[in-house]
């Protein structure tokens, strides 16, 4: 419908409630299912259960920050798990190996400087993928489709195929990072810790800064972004820049989670890391929604998962299950969007 | 064959919209053998007119009969079995496909055994084009033809469809004279075959060269229909502006300052060629074109959106070379653009909105100024009068008018020195379009300048020191205030 054709005062104070109410959907279907759980089964709403699920939530809820940023521009990045293997091989690579360059050897690198490298190294590999979109306007799809298969080649060739640390070569991996991925603070997984501190940088990008102007502007209208002087090209570099970050962060805690790393880690966990984000609310052609509810779609994917293993449905079944919540979810947001615009 | 049987003949037809009455008890008829030529000025009716009568709208009420058979509404298959062809303003055709492909979209002939008959499909668009007196290969893409063959190939589509009526929207637009001559050909060509024509023109000029007969649209009514013999340029442009509601022009006269901006030789696009002028600071200067005159790339191409073929640019004495919209804003200038859908965000409120241009040029890493977001947004709200008076509300919610106040704020906010008005009233309403015309006013009297690139004759007249008219790319005049009348700007657009 036109913008033209509408009376004036629409969308009052009964919108404005409807639109509190949708904006809080994901959080009340978490809300839901977790209470669902803790009659259905004995043990989900337990510390210890609650726990497992943060950390294990972890890895996607990171990746799923740096998803919203590239979702909210409008775009799409297949190769967030992709670049945190890669990170997170060479990061491991470098902890665990001496670093042998044309045949020089430099030794072991100290292991701030192999995590620098491994979260640089997410950052180069992000903004490749805002270069590759915005210099030859090529879609977003396509660009990090692309990558994640060559970046995930990069990872093989630094690994050589095998996992991290070998068995037979080198040391182990550091205690601290092992900490990071599996460690605790009064029983709260750090991991977790973690990926709430991204968020609430995230969050704090999105809400107080020009980028995060920026963002939503190109994602809600890009033709009005760039005829309001805003660059689209620095833009999107930038969005893909800081989703590789978060993308290396997220393979860094994975390691240490794992205490393993091996370049075919986390395969798929793009999409989940993209369901989370349209679970979360945010409008997959971009201009809406933001961190938080990305971070409850990530949290209902992981409780869903948890709930179904510990309800003893086979993972055949837990596969489809996962599957009809996320285009349910996406058909209840068609719903939505149209019944808030509708006049 | 009677030559003056009556082919279409509309009755007391009506089209409401909601809040809006597109036309008023329309009655007109369209015999065999003539051409109609339907004038009215942007917003007059013509093209929900064609709508309902190509079967795409379907009129609120009223009679349409067509031949023998009477109808309420017209749906587009309808108007196809009843003979009734829309040749479109814009092209339809598809580039990569053949002349004959296009002709025959849909419905290539087929063999016995199911097949397309290349064969037959060429040979039957080759009578089709020759039928019209056109000689163009069947067997070429589209794409590597002229405007004018392409329209003449969409002509023969439509044709092709064996149509008794044929309306025509603004056929000339993209068209040179010798292409429109060409064109012209066709259409004397089916007069004397018995076609029925209803032509929608700007041009005022090609009454005489094609007209049976004239309809003037004004607000969805149709004012008269007169014989061409007696619609010459004066009678008609007097019936399509008529004496409408005193539309208010609150024009403030500014002593004029140095001049701020200065464009010599601009070449941008397919249609802008040369275009020189120096607008002063506290001006209002005007610019006019019939569609296609190069008027519509003048924007884009001042402010960075586009790139200059040639030419200089000149701000403030400073020459400039705008590369992105981000240099054009550092240098005091500000677009408020033809379509508004290219300026809005619609998802955010009004604060978000205003302040957009406040981000060009800067770091992405620095900090929104929050406060500020609202303290103005709330100052322009009551300022502008911005209906709703929220600033939370998201934009999309608002009316066209109030839309465009939010992007008239935003380049008030911005501090903005040269203004680009770029079609700045199109689809609001009477009182919003009183208030743009209010904020003119006032920005020029603080000192702004402003040009105004419209379609409307009226609010140039009303609004503007200085006209300049393009035609073909080019200016074809500069009109000082007192000479800014409606005969002018078309005389020397057409």
């Amino acid at each position: 419908m036109s913008a033209k054709s509408k009376p004036e005062a629409t969308g009052t104070r009964g919108a404005q409630i409807k639109a509190i109410v949708f904006q809080a959907g994901p959080l009340i279907a978490l809300v839901l299912l977790m209470a669902y759980l803790s009659f259905a089964t004995s043990n989900f709403l337990t510390f210890d259960n609650i726990s497992n699920v943060a950390r294990q939530s972890a890895f996607v809820a990171i990746l799923a920050v740096g998803q919203t940023f590239v979702i909210l521009t409008g775009g799409i990045d297949l190769s967030v798990a992709a670049i945190a293997a890669l990170a997170a091989s060479i990061t491991a690579v470098l902890l665990t190996q001496p670093l042998v360059l044309f045949g020089i050897d430099f030794g072991y690198v100290p292991p701030v400087v192999a995590i620098l490298i491994g979260l640089l190294v997410g950052v180069v590999a992000g903004a490749i993928n805002g270069w590759l979109i915005s210099k030859f306007k090529i879609p977003d799809f396509i660009a990090t489709l692309g990558t994640m298969t060559a970046f995930r080649g990069a990872a093989l060739l630094t690994t050589d195929g095998l996992p991290v640390p070998s068995f037979n070569a080198g040391r182990q991996l550091p205690e601290t990072l092992i900490w990071f991925g599996g460690g605790q603070i009064f029983g709260v997984p750090v991991s977790a810790l973690v990926a709430l501190l991204c968020a609430v940088a995230g969050w704090y990008v999105l809400r107080y800064t020009t980028l995060g102007r920026a963002i939503y502007a190109v994602g809600g209208n890009r033709a009005a972004a760039h005829s309001s002087g805003i660059s689209i090209s620095r833009t999107k570099i930038m969005t893909y820049a800081i989703s590789g970050l978060l993308a290396a962060i997220a393979g860094i805690i994975l390691v240490g989670r794992l205490n393993s790393a091996n370049a075919l880690m986390a395969e798929g966990e793009e999409l989940r890391s993209i369901a989370s984000v349209v679970i979360g609310g945010t409008n997959l052609f971009g201009g809406e929604g933001g961190v938080w509810g990305s971070i409850i779609g990530a949290a209902i994917i992981g409780v869903l998962g948890n709930g179904l293993n510990l309800l003893d449905v086979s993972p055949f079944w837990q596969r489809i299950a996962q599957g009809v919540v996320i285009v349910v979810v996406v058909i209840f947001d068609q719903w939505r969007r149209r019944s808030m615009t509708r006049v | 064959m009677n030559q003056h049987e009556i082919l279409l003949k509309l009755e007391n037809v009506e089209k409401r919209f909601p809040g809006v009455v597109a036309l008023k008890s329309i009655s007109l008829d369209v015999r065999a053998g003539e051409v109609l030529v339907l004038l009215g000025e942007n917003g007059a009716g013509k093209s929900t007119l064609m709508k309902i009568l190509a079967g795409e709208q379907a009129p609120t009420s009223g009679d349409i009969t067509i031949g023998d058979r009477k109808v309420s509404a017209l749906t587009p298959t309808l108007a196809t079995e009843l003979g009734i062809g829309l040749v479109h303003q814009e092209l339809s055709l598809i580039p990569a496909l053949s002349v004959a492909e296009n002709i025959f979209l849909g419905r290539l002939p087929r063999n016995a055994f199911g097949k397309i008959d290349w064969k037959k499909a060429r040979k039957e668009a080759g009578h089709a084009l020759e039928a019209l007196g056109v000689s163009i290969d069947p067997a070429v893409e589209v794409r590597s033809l002229e405007v004018a063959e392409q329209q003449l190939i969409e002509i023969t589509r439509v044709l092709a469809r064996g149509p008794r009526i044929l309306l025509l929207d603004e056929p000339t637009s993209a068209l040179s004279d010798s292409e429109r001559s060409r064109l012209f050909d066709v259409i004397r060509r089916l007069k004397q075959r018995g076609h029925g024509i209803i032509y929608i023109s700007h041009h005022l000029s090609e009454i005489p060269m094609i007209a049976d007969r004239v309809t003037v649209l004004r607000d969805g009514v149709v004012v008269d229909t007169l014989p061409a013999e007696k619609a010459d340029e004066n009678t008609v442009i007097g019936l399509m502006v008529g004496r409408r509601l005193e539309e208010q022009f609150p024009k403030e006269v500014v002593p004029l300052g140095e001049p701020v901006l200065k464009v010599a030789e601009l070449a941008a696009g397919k249609t802008l060629k040369d275009l020189s002028f120096s607008l002063r600071r506290g001006e209002i200067l005007g610019i006019y074109g019939l569609m296609g005159a190069g008027q519509a790339e003048i924007a884009g191409a001042l402010f960075g959106l586009q790139p200059v073929r040639s030419g200089a640019i000149e701000v403030e004495g400073r020459p400039a070379h705008f590369k992105h919209s981000s240099d054009a804003i550092a240098a005091g200038l500000g677009l408020i653009s033809r379509d508004r859908r290219e300026s809005l965000v619609p998802m955010q409120p009004v604060g978000p909105n205003l302040s957009l241009s406040w981000l060009a040029g800067r770091s992405l890493f620095s900090r929104l100024d929050l406060a500020r977001e609202r303290d103005e947004g709330k100052r322009y709200v009551s300022d502008l009068r911005i209906r709703p008076a929220s600033t939370s509300q998201k934009l999309f919610f608002f009316s066209g008018g109030n839309q465009q106040k939010v992007i008239l704020a935003r380049w008030m906010s911005s501090g903005a020195r040269i203004l680009i008005f770029d079609e700045p009233t199109r689809g609001i309403d009477v009182g919003a379009k009183a208030e743009v015309f209010a904020v003119m006013s006032r920005l020029v009297s603080e000192g702004a300048s402003i040009l105004m690139i419209s379609s409307e004759l009226n609010e140039l007249i009303g609004m503007t020191d200085r006209v300049l008219v393009m035609r073909g790319g080019r200016v074809s005049a500069e009109l000082p205030r007192e000479d800014v009348s409606q005969q002018n700007l078309l005389h020397y657009a057409s």
